[in-house]
C-alpha cells in the first residue's frame, strides 16, 4: 500500500495531456465545450462500474458479472418504473445490484469458490435472467421524468458525470480513509496475515462483491437512463472494460494495491482517446485494435521500467 | 503435478449418464442417432477451444483472447480459402492462430507480465483487426470443402467431430504422454520449483500459448466448416465459455491440476444440457441461467469433496 504508484500511474496524467493536446491540434471540437460534456456524460457508466471493480480486485479478487448485472438491472427497474413510479424503479435497480453483490459475496467469501468462476456463473446467470424476464424484448414507455437522470444537466455538468463524480469521491473515501477499505486492502495483500492481524477476513471479502454489485446496480440505472428504456442486453463486455480502466489506473491484478485516482485516469484515458479518435474519424474497428495495443505497452511499459531500476 | 482424481473423474462420466437417462426419459427424440450427432456437431468446437483454454491455464496462466483470435484467423483464413484454395485457407488459419498465440505467449514469458491482461489487450486487438479486415462484412463463396466438413457424415460421425477429436487426441498425448506436458504441469503447480530443478520456464510458456493458438485456428476451421463463412465476429464469448468447460472438467484456476478427459465430459455435459433443454423446451434465456447455476454448484460441489489444501 505504501509503494509508490506503477509508473503508468504517474506517467498517465502526462499521457493524457499529450494526447489530448494531440485531439486538440488534429480537430479543434474536441475542447469544445459541447464535446467535454459529451465525453463526461459517456464515460459516467464505465466510471462507476471501474470503481467496483477496483474493489473486487484489490480484495484480491476479480468481478466478470458486472455488464450482466446492468443487463438485469435495466430490465427490473424500468419494469418497475412502469408499473410503480420512478423512486421505487431505481430502488430496485439499485438494490438488485446490491444484492447480486451479496450473492457473489457470500460465493467467494461464504463458500470459497474462486472469484473467477463465482463471478462467471453470475454473468451467465444475471444475463439469462435479464432475457427471461422480458422474453428478449426491450422495455419501452418508460417517463421522460426518468430519462433526466441520463439527459439531464445540473448547472453545466450532466447529471451522470455528477453521480460519477460523487462514486469516484465516495469510493476514495472508502478505500483510502474508512477502516474497512484499509481491511480490503492488507486482506488482498494477504489474506493469512490479515486473519492473524484479527481482520474479519470473510466480512471484508464480501463487501468488496457488495460494493462491485451496487455500483454496477447504480451503473445500470444510469445507462437505462441515458437509453430511456430497459434492454437486457445492454452492458456487455463492460466487465472487460472496467477490468482496464482499473488495471491502467494502477489496480495490481491479485490484489491489496489500487487508488481510485488512478482508476478516474483510467477511465478517463479510456474514455478521451475513444472520444478523440472517433472525432478523427478512426472507425470504432480501429479504435478496438488502438486501444488493446495501448493495454497490452501499458502493462509491458511498466515491467520494462521495473526492470531499468 | 498431483493428478486430481477420485469423485471428479467418476462423478463427471455419471452426470453425462445421468444426464442422458432423463432426457432420453423425458423426451424420446432425445435418444435418435440424428440428434447424437447433433450433439457432437455441437460440442467439436466447444471442445477444441476448451483444449486450447487448458494448455494454458494448466502452465498457470489464462487466455481471453481465444474468441477474438478465433475471428481473426478464421476471416483471414477464408479470405486465402476463397483466393487460393482450401488447404492454403485452412494452413492460414492454423498460422495465424498460432502467431496470435505466440505473441501472447512471448509478452507473458518474455516481459513476466500478467497473462490475463495482455490476453485482454489481444481480445480486443484481434477483434478489431478481424473487423477491420473485412469492414465488418461476412466473407461468402467458400470453396465447397468448407461446407461437406461441416456436414458430411463418415459412417454415422460427423466428420467435424471426427477433426475435433483429432485435435483432442494431439492435446491429450501432449500434455499426458510428453515431457513438455509434464512441464507444463510442474510450472503451473509451482513456478519457481520448476525453475529451480532446471524446466526452462519461459520457453514452455511461451509454447503453451503457441500450442492454445494453433487449436485456436482449428477451431476457426470446424466454425468456418459449420457456417460455410468467414464471420469477423466468430467465436464471440468463447474465451469465457471455454474457461467454464474447462473449470467444470476439473482444470483447476490456480494451474498444474486437472486432465485433458475431464474437460471432454466438461464439454459433453454442456453440450448435453443445451440440447436436452432445448428439446424439452426451455427457452435458451431460461438455459442460460440453469447453465450458470449448475456451473457454480459443480464447483463448489467439487472444492468441498475435496481435503483442505
Amino acid at each position: 500500500m505504501a509503494r509508490a504508484a506503477p509508473f503508468r500511474v504517474q506517467i498517465l496524467p502526462v499521457v493524457l495531456l499529450a494526447m489530448g493536446s494531440v485531439f486538440a491540434l488534429m480537430e479543434p471540437r474536441f475542447v469544445s465545450a459541447e464535446n467535454l460534456t459529451n465525453v463526461a456524460r459517456q464515460l459516467s457508466v464505465l466510471a462507476i462500474l471501474a470503481c467496483g471493480q477496483l474493489f473486487a480486485i484489490v480484495s484480491g479478487g476479480i468481478d466478470l458479472s458486472p455488464g450482466s448485472i446492468i443487463g438485469l438491472v435495466s430490465v427490473v427497474s424500468t419494469l418497475m418504473i412502469v408499473e410503480h413510479g420512478i423512486a421505487p424503479g431505481i430502488a430496485a435497480g439499485v438494490g438488485m445490484g446490491g444484492l447480486l453483490g451479496v450473492v457473489n459475496g457470500a460465493m467467494v467469501a461464504g463458500l470459497r469458490i474462486p472469484p473467477m468462476i463465482a463471478t462467471l456463473g453470475m454473468l451467465y446467470f444475471a444475463r439469462g435472467a435479464a432475457f427471461a424476464l422480458t422474453g428478449g424484448m426491450p422495455v419501452e414507455r418508460v417517463p421522460q421524468a426518468f430519462a433526466l437522470l441520463g439527459k439531464g444537466s445540473v448547472g453545466p455538468l450532466p447529471v451522470p458525470a455528477v453521480i460519477a463524480g460523487a462514486v469516484f469521491l465516495a469510493s476514495h473515501v472508502v478505500l483510502a480513509r474508512l477502516r474497512i477499505g484499509r481491511y480490503i486492502l492488507a486482506v488482498g495483500a494477504g489474506e493469512e496475515s490479515a486473519r492473524l492481524a484479527g481482520i474479519p477476513t470473510r466480512f471484508c471479502k464480501a463487501a468488496a462483491y457488495v460494493l462491485a454489485g451496487f455500483l454496477a446496480g447504480l451503473a445500470g440505472v444510469v445507462l437505462s437512463a441515458r437509453m430511456g428504456s430497459g434492454q437486457p442486453a445492454i452492458g456487455e463486455g463492460l466487465e472487460f472494460e472496467s477490468i482496464a480502466a482499473a488495471v491502467l489506473g494502477g489496480a495490481k491484478l491479485g490484489g491489496g494495491e489500487g487508488r481510485v485516482l488512478g482508476t478516474v485516469f483510467g477511465v478517463l484515458f479510456l474514455a478521451l482517446l475513444g472520444n478523440g479518435l472517433n472525432l478523427v474519424r478512426v472507425s470504432s474497428f480501429t479504435q478496438m485494435l488502438v486501444i488493446g495495443a495501448v493495454l497490452i505497452v501499458a502493462i509491458v511499459a511498466d515491467r520494462l521500467r521495473q526492470g531499468w531500476r | 503435478m498431483a493428478v486430481r482424481g477420485g469423485a471428479r473423474l467418476w462423478g463427471l462420466p455419471l452426470v453425462a449418464l445421468l444426464l442422458c437417462l432423463v432426457f432420453g426419459l423425458m423426451d424420446p427424440r432425445f435418444a435418435s442417432l440424428s440428434n447424437a450427432q447433433n450433439i457432437l456437431r455441437q460440442s467439436s468446437i466447444l471442445l477444441v477451444v476448451a483444449l486450447a483454454q487448458t494448455f494454458v491455464i494448466l502452465s498457470g496462466g489464462l487466455d481471453l483472447s481465444i474468441g477474438s483470435v478465433i475471428g481473426v484467423a478464421n476471416v483471414l483464413g477464408a479470405m486465402v480459402a476463397v483466393a487460393h484454395g482450401f488447404l492454403p485457407g485452412v494452413l492460414t488459419m492454423l498460422a495465424v492462430g498460432a502467431a496470435c498465440g505466440a505473441v501472447n505467449g512471448g509478452l507473458v514469458a518474455l516481459f513476466r507480465v500478467s497473462p490475463l491482461i495482455v490476453t485482454l489487450g489481444m481480445l480486443s486487438l484481434a477483434r478489431g483487426a478481424a473487423l477491420i479486415i473485412t469492414d465488418g462484412m461476412t466473407v461468402g463463396g467458400l470453396p465447397k470443402t468448407f461446407v461437406a466438413l461441416g456436414w458430411e457424415t463418415l459412417g454415422p460421425i460427423p466428420v467435424i467431430a471426427i477433426l475435433a477429436a483429432a485435435g483432442f487426441l494431439f492435446g491429450w498425448v501432449l500434455l499426458g504422454r510428453t515431457v513438455a506436458g509434464r512441464y507444463w504441469y510442474h510450472i503451473g503447480g509451482n513456478e519457481e520449483a520448476a525453475r529451480l530443478s532446471g524446466v526452462p520456464v519461459r520457453h514452455y510458456k511461451l509454447l503453451a500459448f503457441l500450442m492454445s493458438g494453433a487449436l485456436a485456428g482449428l477451431a476457426a476451421l470446424l466454425h468456418t466448416a459449420r457456417s460455410a463463412s468467414g464471420h469477423p465476429l466468430a467465436g464471440v464469448g468463447l474465451e469465457l465459455s471455454s474457461i467454464a468447460a474447462s473449470v467444470l472438467g476439473g482444470i483447476s484456476l490456480r494451474g498444474g491440476e486437472g486432465r485433458p478427459v475431464g474437460v471432454l465430459f466438461g464439454v459433453l455435459i454442456f453440450a448435453i444440457l443445451g440440447n436436452g433443454l432445448t428439446l424439452l423446451g426451455f427457452s435458451s434465456y431460461l438455459q442460460l441461467m440453469i447453465m450458470g447455476a449448475i456451473f457454480i454448484a459443480a464447483v463448489w460441489l467439487d472444492l468441498r469433496s475435496q481435503p483442505p489444501a
